[in-house]
């Protein structure tokens, strides 16, 4: 891939284009894609086909920020700014599914529920 | 002449093309009168109408406080219903956090941060005039709903009454199936609109239009703690805009989200509203600790004490301030691995939070006090804001915290890191940076008397709600029985809040006078060490006759002691500029104006939305759709204008007197 | 020396006249998408704590998902966000011609996404009698999708007021036309995904071609119109545009807009849809 810009360019240089880059990009994202949904149908055990998924997506995710987005080749400022908000809502969306998943989370059973309403009103 | 091309020509602006541009009519170019205040992108004009309108929202929520003050003066009192009493305590908190201390500060952040980064405005101009129109629509939105109180035939069912928080199931239409929580939703998620907007038009004027020289590292605390704060808004806010849109579909469309015979936990509510409204703590909080940076340093004599710990103090209390948000749930049952994480972490931020007020005190410590009216603010400030912290820090001990919510106790605490914390600092602030906007000075002698009544009338008001609050008096109810030992303490407090009141009075009242009849002063009547005191007061239009190079921290105090080698840098930017083809500012637009209206309309007839429209009692329509589709169309249709029209401009000349003249129409 | 504007030179990558070299409009939309990360952050998580515990009566995913699809659609999107790169990379080296070509690329593919979405949504309430109101899936998954939805539907009209721009006429005027430009763009997109691509999909999936036809023969007529519309505009449009090399940042703004579409779509891929079938 061309090296990271020089501060300035003088006139008459021209980048190399990066037509050919993105078609490439765009053909493993697709094949990626392509592997996600055989994958599900695979009777492989069920952990690893979910780290495989959260693996693939993020890859994907990854390809189309910095390849895509353009965030390989621009000040990294950039790059930091988004992913102060992408690992703020990678945090809170663990957390949240911490406490919904934990005991105390589960919403009464309707027997449960019963016995608060008769028992112990 | 190419270099300017080049320099211009990246950002998409016309240069060498014809001045011609989409525009449906000329742009207004009024300086004064009501069209220049309607169309004004000055930032400084900006400023002054978010806080012309906060103060007055800042007298209302106080009536509203007053009136639940009178109501709970005595047991059994029968001063008002109970349903207007609900609607008082909502309108008041809402109203105070979102009417009155936001857009102070969004008043504070217009007015200083060009001038402190040495800008001549903010990056994005007619979208920060956009931000200022959409807070007045969402401010009326919210408070539009008083109208029925007076006029039945308009029916919202009076103001909102759920609590400025807006508790699910409360919110449901089984529950409350009037319009007043629509027009909530909808007032809080237009205002939400704004801030995000606003916000993030400070994070690039801050980070990008710095004057050279003016590193991070040498940027006022108060442009670091707005920097900060505009970081806590745009990833704060749209928690509670998805909060808001499941409420509204669950209102409107009959969605589940929080409906439990649908399958929906309204304790999802909760989560997603104080995953939002505990960083709005520090919104509301970090910008007093930044006007307080400023102040105490000024008339102590000397710097700030530990600038960079006390800038990574801001951004670690920040930081933080997301992790903590179940500390307000900790009695709904989370269980005790999540209790005890939320509770760790709470305690936590007491850390930076003490390391900000040790370094107040060094700043103090060995410098020469000067006991102006912005310094006893500010003293105040750190003694009550440090109290508030206590009661906060007991809090955050889970197990006391099951005695203490929902009782006195909370609002005692929040009370005093809101009044004697934000508002303390926001009085000291007015008074600091009057003299700079409107080239006058307040009487030392009356403001000295409306500091030492508010202050009174502060604690008398709030310190006997510990003891109210830790002897049972829940919150948010109307009356109480005369056996509940509580009557002195109530009694006690409401005498205490006509005196707050009588002081808040006095402090405006000062205000307004010394607007007319002020003792004028020249640009630096502190004798201060921020930027802002380098230019005129009131400042012109361009702010800056030559954009300053900064070479240090405090960088007007390093200017008034190396003025030889300021005059000729300074020469030699106007030069500059002026080969340039002048000062270039932007050009005033009706379209933020526009698409706030838009929104207002879309809006108003989107919380109606399954209601049928009546005029005289006829109906005119089945439901407000296409009305609230109109205004969608409209905010739509301003805002593709907006794009089209281009950000224009103008250029000033400065003479060798100093006196500015205009000239358009060529490249910009 | 000639304006570096014309010729392909400008530095696309660095501005000095802000602080940071990045360019103002680009780190405004860097904050907004992080912001927006937030946003979608809330309504995944909604989505996936309600998927934890379902109550009995619950609409099942599997019984109702159509994957392949589903799969369709996320291919189609990662080629639109082919087509945005080449188009940010077009107009970065000032070819106008090729931004357009690649502009429209982009618009076509996210109509083929969005009808998709029209076609799965009605297929569901209908057919599978999954409603936004009648179970918490309904009410999550609609919300979320939709609002993803919403979302490539706004990024359709910015391409589309973006390809309209890029024929304004150098010597000034032209808002008239602009404005019917853009109406005849509206109409085609709006009939696109909303008729056209789900009767194509509804013949994919068995009805007749000419059912569909008759059935929806007036919009189809009226999109048919507006496309003829905006190939005129096309040719009729004055050769020499005030649009070039100078514009690349505006693009390369709305290509970050749409970027972000897509891989909160490669989240809600797997989290929603593929998760399911474990």
């Amino acid at each position: 891939m061309s090296a990271p810009t020089a501060p300035a360019l003088a006139a008459g240089h021209h980048e190399p284009s990066k037509f050919h880059f993105y078609i490439q990009i765009a053909m493993i994202l697709a094949v990626i894609t392509g592997i996600e949904v055989v994958l599900i149908y695979l009777p492989i055990v069920k952990w690893l086909v979910v780290t495989t998924l959260i693996v693939l997506s993020t890859v994907k995710f990854m390809f189309v920020i910095f390849y895509f987005m353009h965030l390989r080749w621009d000040k990294v400022f950039c790059t930091i700014l988004f992913f102060i908000g992408l690992v703020l809502a990678g945090f809170t969306m663990f957390a949240l599914m911490k406490l919904f998943a934990s005991d105390a989370g589960k919403p009464l059973t309707a027997a449960a529920l019963d016995f608060a309403r008769t028992t112990l009103g | 002449m190419a270099e300017v091309i080049a320099q211009s020509g990246f950002t998409g602006k016309q240069t060498a093309q014809p001045a011609t541009t989409f525009s449906l009519f000329p742009r207004p170019t009024a300086k004064t009168g009501i069209v220049s205040w309607l169309t004004t992108v000055d930032h400084k004009k900006i400023g002054m109408l978010y806080g012309g309108f906060a103060i007055l929202f800042f007298l209302i929520g106080g009536i509203e406080a007053l009136m639940i003050r009178t109501q709970l003066m005595v047991p059994n009192n029968r001063f008002i219903s109970a349903q207007l009493y609900s609607e008082l305590f909502t309108m008041h908190g809402t109203t105070m956090i979102f009417l009155a201390v936001m857009p102070l500060n969004a008043a504070f952040f217009n007015l200083l941060i060009p001038i402190q980064v040495g800008a001549r405005d903010v990056a994005f101009p007619r979208l920060n005039s956009f931000s200022l129109w959409v807070w007045v629509v969402g401010a009326i939105l919210l408070n539009v709903g008083w109208i029925s109180h007076f006029v039945p035939s308009w029916n919202f069912g009076g103001a909102p009454d759920i609590g400025w928080f807006g508790y699910a199931p409360l919110t449901s239409k089984s529950f409350t199936p009037d319009l007043s929580t629509d027009f909530w939703v909808l007032g809080i998620q237009v205002l939400g609109i704004s801030s995000i907007v606003a916000s993030l038009n400070f994070i690039v004027t801050i980070i990008n239009l710095r004057a050279p020289g003016l590193t991070m590292m040498r940027l006022p605390v108060f442009t670091w703690m707005a920097l900060v704060t505009s970081f806590l808004l745009v990833l704060a806010l749209p928690a509670i805009a998805i909060a808001l849109i499941m409420v509204m579909f669950d209102r409107n469309f009959g969605t589940n989200f929080f409906e439990v015979s649908g399958g929906g936990q309204p304790i999802l509510w909760q989560h997603l509203f104080w995953v939002f409204g505990h960083p709005e703590v520090y919104i509301l909080i970090l910008p007093p600790m930044g006007y307080v940076s400023e102040i105490l340093p000024t008339f102590a004599r000397k710097p700030l004490f530990g600038y960079p710990i006390v800038v990574f103090s801001g951004v670690a209390i920040g930081f933080i301030g997301f992790g903590v948000w179940s500390h307000h749930m900790f009695t709904t049952g989370l269980g005790t691995v999540a209790t005890a994480a939320f509770a760790l972490a709470t305690m936590a931020i007491a850390v930076p939070t003490g390391v900000k007020v040790f370094n107040w005190i060094g700043t103090l410590w060995g410098g020469r006090i000067v006991t102006r009216v912005p310094m006893m603010f500010a003293l105040g400030f750190i003694w009550m804001f440090m109290m508030g912290g206590l009661s906060g820090i007991m809090h955050s001990a889970a197990p006391a915290d099951a005695q203490q919510q929902d009782s006195y106790f909370v609002i005692a605490h929040f009370h005093y890191v809101l009044i004697g914390g934000a508002t303390f600092a926001l009085l000291a602030a007015i008074h600091f940076w009057f003299p700079k906007f409107f080239g006058r000075m307040v009487p030392e002698f009356w403001g000295k008397v409306s500091f030492w009544v508010i202050f009174v009338g502060f604690n008398a008001t709030f310190f006997p709600m510990h003891f109210l609050g830790l002897n049972g008096m829940p919150r948010r109810t109307w009356t109480y029985d005369s056996n509940m030992g509580w009557n002195e303490g109530n009694l006690f407090a409401t005498y205490g809040a006509y005196l707050l009141g009588l002081g808040i009075f006095t402090y405006f009242a000062v205000l307004v006078w010394s607007y007319f009849k002020g003792e004028k002063c020249g640009n630096d009547p502190w004798d201060a060490r921020t930027l802002e005191w380098s230019i005129p007061s009131p400042p012109p239009e361009h702010n800056f006759a030559a954009i300053p190079t900064v070479h240090a921290r405090d960088a007007w105090w390093y200017e008034k002691t190396h003025k030889a080698e300021i005059a000729q840098e300074k020469a030699a930017h106007i030069k500059a500029e002026e080969s340039h083809g002048g000062i270039h500012m932007p050009d005033q637009s009706w379209y933020p104006l526009f698409a706030a209206i838009g929104l207002l309309v879309g809006g108003y007839n989107f919380a109606q939305l399954h209601h049928p429209v009546t005029m005289f009692g006829q109906q005119v329509l089945a439901s407000h759709l296409p009305l609230a589709i109109t205004g969608l169309g409209l905010m739509v249709a301003s805002c593709y204008l907006w794009a089209l029209e281009g950000p224009g401009g103008y250029h000033l000349h400065i003479d060798a007197e100093g006196k500015v003249t205009e000239s358009r129409g060529d490249h910009h | 020396m000639s304006s570096p504007a014309a010729n392909g030179h400008l530095d696309h990558h660095h501005d000095h006249t802000t602080s940071t070299g990045i360019p103002n409009k680009k780190l405004l939309w860097w904050a907004f998408l992080a912001s927006d990360c937030m946003f979608f952050g809330a309504l995944i998580s909604s989505h996936l704590v309600y998927r934890l515990n379902p109550p009995p009566g619950n609409a099942v995913p599997t019984q109702i998902f159509d994957i392949e699809l589903t799969s369709f659609s996320t291919f189609i999107l990662l080629m639109s966000s082919l087509l945005m790169a080449l188009a940010v990379n077009a107009i970065q080296k000032g070819n106008v011609k090729s931004t357009r070509t690649m502009l429209l690329g982009t618009i076509f593919f996210g109509c083929i996404f969005l009808g998709g979405q029209v076609f799965e949504f009605t297929h569901f309430v209908a057919d599978k009698h999954m409603t936004l109101s009648n179970s918490i899936f309904g009410s999550t998954f609609y919300t979320l999708t939709g609002t993803h939805g919403t979302h490539v539907a706004i990024g359709v009209l910015l391409l589309g007021m973006m390809y309209v721009r890029t024929f304004k006429p150098t010597h000034g005027g032209g808002l008239g036309r602009n404005f019917l430009h853009l109406l005849a763009f509206a109409v085609a997109a709006g009939v696109a995904f909303l008729f056209f691509v789900p009767g194509l999909l509804e013949v994919i999936e068995g009805e007749s071609l000419r059912a569909m036809l008759s059935h929806d023969a007036k919009p189809l007529i009226l999109g048919a119109i507006a496309c003829a519309a905006l190939v005129w505009f096309a040719r009729t449009s004055d050769p020499t545009v005030e649009f070039g090399e100078k514009n690349a940042i505006d693009v390369e703004a709305i290509g970050l807009y749409w970027h972000f579409v897509d891989i909160v779509w490669i989240i809600i891929f797997t989290a929603v849809y593929l998760l399911e079938y474990l």
